[in-house]
């Protein structure tokens, strides 16, 4: 069982995630934004995983992602998408190549979907 | 003559006796020394030819001139001089009256006079001619001094800026008026005009051509020509000079005259001209270039016409000036009684500029859409238009892009919109489908956790729901029912309710001038509308300051300030100012498309303008943005006053159907 740091602004969409993950037996701790989820990463949890969001306030997934990547830190990410308001919806298929996530998954999401994306991360 | 009439003549001539003087011309032969003595005292030199061409008398003055002695002279032909002299005097020489002319010999003038004599007395060996040589060129020279020196001439010299020279090369003298040094900048004082001080005087490119002319090799008997000098000051200066060559008797040239007159100002005009001219014909080009349809119509004549158009004119409108003229502009109307066309008329005839969009005619019957342009040219401020110059533009291609434009446009806002919405629902169906699946196990084994779940549902499905109304607003297919309200008591509310987002450190000022302002609209909507604009202008100002909502009463007359847009009536102006990050040019023009926003993500759906934009002229108002980057921005919304003109009829919306 697995150790998940969760970055999603919005409170419905996080609780639903967190729930999913608690009903597989996984442990969640949540962040509303990547400057909250950076600090996470930092303090005493040893996550095993992270799971963000890309369309957030403060500091999006894409900058939370580079700066991951940039401290080293090699962690699987998967990334929950619902497209992006201003640019092609096909912008987010990139980001695995670019920004190091591991895998995409859109919403909205089965319960599988998001449990076989972590245990594919997880290996 | 016919020749046998001259060989007559010569054999009557051969008969004649020499000449023998009878009893009267013995006395005078008795008195011989007396005559010769006389004629040998005056100055003139005397010489008597007889009509067999032979000299039969000379003086001594006449001898010393020619320099020979009698023995050579007399019973020979004349020669030198005296030839020349009657030569020209045998031919022409009248009856009675001498024939008296001037001619230069050998540097000097001599007056002539010729008689011819003993014309009633061919017994007596005659007729003679007598040739009397004045050496006038003491006088001459007086006279030309004089006349150069003439208060008249000089002055008349001086206005013409003209001086005289004469180059003799036989005596290598060089004569200048008085104003050949004040042409040169010079004074005969501090110098003597010579061949070598004048090269020095001409502009180094010059020199060659003045040498050339000044010498008697080369040189054509007469002619001018220009060139520069440059006077001791400096400046330089373009001269013209006219000249002939002087001949002394024997045909022989041996010195040179002319006159030099100053033609700078000349010159200069004329290269002024010469520029100008060549201005006309690159103006003349660039018209003939100019992707521009340009003609110019003249308004000098009672009907005005046309007067040129260049070839974008003709490929334009199939028109030339010929096939224009008999109908003057009309030629070009489609519709010749619209109210474009009037204006046309109108503009040319009350001389006045006018830009319009109509429907035009090509001489072939094609209709096409063009931009038209008047603009009056007027010879005096204020006066009637001489002229018009009138630009023809087909419009037919710009309109085609602009409504692919307009397409693309449409097909981005689209796909903004899709992929905006998308977003919002796909994430509110989130916790839709995630959290009914897990409450599904939940109901009997964790029912407090199934409530929480089916609560989470709840939310988004409503929040879905908001989202799809504020579609619907913007696409207008949702039309809630209007009724007559006043807008101080909903603008307050909508306040209220917006000081609750608001950070500490904000405040939203509401000032209302005069009272009143019943306007057709539905409360919900002025609540929706005064929240966005509230929302930007605090977003806009990074926490800090004061939003200010002013509602006021605006006339817009026939004449005055104009809103574009509004048609005259009375207008409700409610207006939200903020001192903020303002908006520049290329974001204005994308405020009111949907799902256009410049705020970061999570910030806004970037509906809110466009929404805005959607409700207002659903009252039948508009909306202006007045921004200043780093200064702030004002958002007007006009609406019209219920039961005004203005409210009757809606603006449509653009996108509506």
């Amino acid at each position: 069982m697995a150790h998940i740091l969760l970055v999603e602004d919005s409170p419905e969409v996080s609780m639903s995630v967190r729930e999913i993950l608690i009903s597989a037996g996984h442990s969640v701790e949540e962040a509303a934004n990547g400057q909250v989820g950076l600090s996470l990463l930092k303090g005493g949890s040893k996550f095993d995983i992270v799971i963000t969001d890309i369309w957030m306030p403060e500091m999006d997934g894409i900058a939370f992602l580079k700066q991951v990547r940039s401290a080293g830190n090699k962690i699987p990410v998967v990334v929950i998408s619902g497209g992006a308001p201003n640019a092609p919806l096909t912008y987010t298929a990139p980001l695995a190549s670019t920004f190091g996530a591991n895998v995409v998954v859109y919403k909205p999401f089965e319960k599988e979907e998001l449990l076989k994306a972590v245990a594919d991360v997880l290996g | 003559m016919p020749a046998r009439a001259k060989t007559l003549k010569r054999a009557r001539q051969r008969k004649v006796a020499p000449i023998r003087l009878r009893k009267p011309a013995s006395r005078r032969f008795a008195e011989r020394f007396s005559l010769e003595f006389f004629a040998d005292q005056i100055a003139a030199a005397i010489v008597v030819i007889d009509d067999r061409g032979k000299v039969v008398f000379a003086n001594a003055k006449a001898y010393g001139l020619l320099r020979l002695a009698p023995s050579a002279v007399l019973d020979e032909p004349p020669s030198g001089l005296i030839r020349i002299c009657y030569d020209r005097a045998r031919q022409r020489a009248p009856q009675g009256e001498p024939l008296v002319f001037e001619n230069y010999f050998a540097g000097r003038w001599f007056e002539v006079q010729a008689y011819r004599i003993g014309q009633d007395l061919p017994s007596q060996g005659g007729p003679y001619l007598l040739i009397s040589l004045a050496d006038i060129s003491d006088r001459k020279r007086r006279e030309f001094d004089t006349l150069e020196n003439m208060a008249g001439l000089e002055e008349a010299t001086r206005i013409a800026q003209m001086g005289t020279f004469r180059i003799d090369h036989t005596t290598h003298e060089i004569q200048w008026s008085p104003h050949m040094y004040i042409l040169h900048g010079v004074t005969p004082e501090r110098f003597r005009p010579t061949l070598n001080a004048y090269a020095a005087l001409v502009y180094p490119e010059d020199r060659e051509i003045v040498a050339r002319n000044m010498a008697l090799e080369g040189a054509s008997y007469e002619g001018g020509f220009q060139y520069r000098i440059v006077k001791p000051d400096g400046a330089l200066r373009w001269v013209n000079l006219d000249r002939r060559v002087l001949f002394d008797t024997d045909g022989e040239p041996y010195g040179v005259f002319g006159t030099v007159q100053d033609i700078t100002e000349t010159k200069q005009r004329e290269q002024e001209l010469q520029r100008l001219l060549r201005r006309n014909a690159i103006l003349y080009e660039a018209l003939e270039a100019s992707p521009i349809g340009v003609g110019v119509l003249s308004a000098e004549d009672e009907k005005p016409q046309f007067i040129y158009v260049n070839t974008a004119f003709q490929e334009t409108t199939l028109h030339s000036v010929d096939t224009l003229n008999p109908r003057g502009i009309v030629s070009l109307a489609a519709g010749p009684g619209s109210s474009e066309w009037q204006q046309v008329n109108g503009a040319i005839e009350s001389s006045q500029s006018l830009s319009i969009e109509l429907d035009c005619v090509r001489s072939d019957g094609a209709v096409f859409p063009a931009l038209i342009e008047i603009a009056p040219v007027r010879d005096h401020p204020g006066k009637p238009a001489s002229a018009f110059v009138i630009n023809v533009r087909d419009l037919t291609a710009d309109r085609q892009r602009a409504a692919v434009f307009l397409q693309s446009q449409k097909m981005e806002a689209l796909g903004q919109l899709s992929g905006g919405v998308a977003h919002e629902i796909n994430n509110l169906l989130q916790p839709v489908i995630a959290l009914s699946d897990l409450g599904r196990d939940a109901v009997t084994a964790d029912p407090p956790r199934a409530a929480r779940y089916l609560q989470v549902i709840g939310n988004s499905g409503r929040k879905a729901r908001d989202i799809v109304r504020q579609v619907l607003t913007f696409a207008r297919r949702d039309s809630p029912q209007l009724g007559e309200f006043e807008l101080v008591p909903l603008v307050e509310d909508a306040i209220n309710l917006a000081h609750k987002g608001v950070p500490p450190g904000m405040e939203i000022v509401f000032s209302v001038e005069g009272r009143g302002f019943k306007a057709v609209c539905s409360p919900t909507q002025v609540s929706q509308v005064v929240l966005n604009l509230i929302r930007n202008a605090v977003d806009a100002m990074n926490g800090i300051g004061t939003v200010e909502v002013a509602l006021r009463r605006r006339e817009i007359l026939e004449s005055g300030e104009q809103i574009k847009g509004l048609d005259p009536g009375t207008w409700f102006e409610l207006s939200v100012k903020d001192h903020g990050c303002g908006i520049d040019e290329t974001t204005r023009a994308r405020v009111f498309e949907p799902f256009f926003t410049t705020k970061p993500v999570g910030k806004g759906t970037g509906l809110g303008l466009s929404v805005v934009y959607s409700i207002v002229t659903g009252w039948g108002g508009t909306v202006e943005i007045d921004s200043q980057v780093d200064v702030g921005t004002r958002v007007m919304l006009y609406i019209p006053e219920a039961g005004s003109d203005s409210e009757q009829k809606p603006l449509e919306h653009a996108e509506g159907n």
